[in-house]
């Protein structure tokens, strides 16, 4: 998988660039696929997990208008990256590694070398560099309707929006949205590796194409939320700043 | 016009067509007909620990991680480090357990079961069950869906103690927020055992989710090797889906009415 992610980081940079057309069509692509199960995910996220329980705890203290403060802290750092990353790799990195794993299987991309088509760089890097431009852009829709799954928790509860949107504005900072946004980019290279190196080594007919899936999410999951680990605490760790309460 | 409703309407049939299905599962489940492959149910159970427990434990344990430092970060921000244990608790059992072990049950098992199911309606091996007078949806579905729940309400807790040790882990031994006595006390005091029960109840409605799901795509997958892929992609989408549904809706049911938290009167 290391030699796979270095071929496709040369092979991007290193001209020529045959990969334009794929790039646009697997971005598309992408983006049809996810933003409908991203937006119930992440709403649902945000009003459940984030929002009822945080709730739960601020009106015992009677003090619901730092829902908003609380949801820099959860929502922009931690929970829209990770909705954003478990919906990408779970809805289009299945459908890429199916998609490579079906060529593989069918030896299109034999067929491909034979003509003389690098595969890493006509199939992959497109693919590569895709994912990581929608999983960026994508953390911001997440945060978008994850904090209207917040908006939803405050209505509920009988609260003004105000306070909520005060609470949130003096909280949020630059550091953290380019912490999440960097963060999920990241994602999206991890995905986009671990699926098409799973994707091209498919072996054993239909019964392989199936378990190359399997493996790819499965390692992409892992993948991520070890890399989500180590990069929030290092983000908490070197910025202090991020730690006040406002 | 037409073309615009096109979606939603193969939307709603595909749900209704899942629907029955799982109707159709349940029912012999229920109805006991499962129990003559017992055996089946069996092995498929000892499949579920020897290859689903450790990784889903994994999942949750890098989660426990990552509420634990939330946890310290956000409770040293407010001034109140030693209530660390508050935003941990919280966070592992009402949470994130329950979806960390959705996700990894989606990726796991219920991938896994679309490719085996898939491949051996591919390869004409259910229709050969058909013919040899054995019900295929009992042998292969039901019997799938008894070793759930047989195997994973053990899985759950197991993997709810991994989440509890790793944010143990986090806060005390690593970031050294609290003392370990200071982080029990408080940790323990914010959750009692019907909280437990209800996070179970939801991680259970999830797991029974997945399963059926990934029987019915595996069971009507189609189209050669590539639509046993866009199978197990498709099945991942509408698993993902409803995880995260289950998860709000047990989180209204159970605790949206009443925070459960030892404050005030």
């Amino acid at each position: 998988m290391m030699i796979l992610t270095g071929k496709t980081i040369v092979s991007a940079i290193r001209p020529p660039y045959p990969y334009g057309g794929e790039f646009v069509s697997q971005f598309l692509f992408a983006l049809k696929l996810c933003w409908f199960p991203l937006l119930i995910s992440t709403i649902a996220f945000g009003y459940g997990a984030v929002g009822i329980q945080a709730a739960n705890f601020l009106v015992l203290f009677g003090a619901l208008d730092r829902l908003g403060g609380f949801y820099v802290l959860s929502s922009i750092r931690e929970f829209a990256p990770f909705v954003d990353a478990i919906v990408l790799a779970g809805v289009a990195g299945t459908a890429i590694t199916a998609d490579l794993g079906a060529r593989k299987i069918r030896e299109e991309l034999d067929a491909l070398q034979v003509l003389g088509v690098d595969p890493v760089k006509n199939l992959v890097v497109p693919r590569f560099l895709a994912l990581m431009l929608v999983t960026g852009l994508f953390d911001v829709y997440a945060l978008i309707f994850g904090i209207f799954g917040g908006i939803i928790a405050t209505l509920v509860n009988g609260e003004p929006l105000g306070p909520f949107w005060a609470t949130f504005f003096t909280n949020a900072s630059t550091t953290d949205l380019w912490g999440s946004i960097v963060k999920t980019t990241l994602f999206g290279a991890i995905i986009a590796i671990v699926c098409c190196y799973k994707g091209m080594t498919a072996s054993g007919g239909a019964a392989g194409v199936g378990r190359a899936v399997n493996q790819a999410v499965v390692i992409a999951f892992m993948g991520v939320f070890a890399f989500n680990y180590v990069f929030t605490q290092t983000l908490l760790a070197t910025h202090p700043a991020l730690n006040i309460p406002r | 016009m037409n073309g615009l409703l096109a979606a939603p309407r193969a939307w709603i049939e595909t749900f209704g067509e899942i629907a029955g299905f799982c109707g159709q599962v349940l029912g012999q489940v229920f109805g006991g007909r499962v129990f003559r492959f017992f055996g089946e149910a069996l092995r498929q159970a000892g499949i579920l620990i020897l290859s689903s427990t450790l990784v889903i434990c994994g999942l949750v344990f890098i989660i426990g991680l990552q509420c634990g430092i939330e946890g310290a970060y956000f409770t040293r921000g407010t001034g109140t480090p030693t209530y660390a244990g508050v935003f941990a608790a919280w966070c592992d059992l009402r949470e994130l357990v329950p979806y960390a072990f959705g996700y990894m049950m989606a990726a796991k098992v219920g991938t896994g079961i679309v490719a085996e199911l898939g491949s051996m309606r591919i390869s004409d091996e259910i229709d050969a069950l058909e013919v040899m007078g054995i019900n295929s949806m009992t042998f292969l579905c039901a019997t799938r869906l008894l070793a759930s729940w047989m195997v994973l309400p053990f899985v759950y807790i197991a993997s709810v103690r991994s989440g509890f040790f790793a944010s143990y882990l986090a806060v005390v031994v690593q970031i050294h927020e609290v003392s370990a006595g200071g982080y029990s006390l408080i940790f323990w005091m914010f959750q009692n055992p019907p909280d437990l029960l209800f996070s179970a109840i939801k991680a259970m409605a999830m797991a029974t989710v997945i399963v059926l799901v990934g029987c019915y795509y595996g069971y009507n997958a189609r189209g050669g090797p590539v639509g046993v892929g866009t199978a197990t992609a498709k099945s991942m989408v509408l698993n993902i889906v409803a995880v995260h549904l289950i998860g709000m809706l047990g989180t209204q049911i159970f605790w949206g009415a009443n925070p459960r938290a030892p404050i005030g009167g």
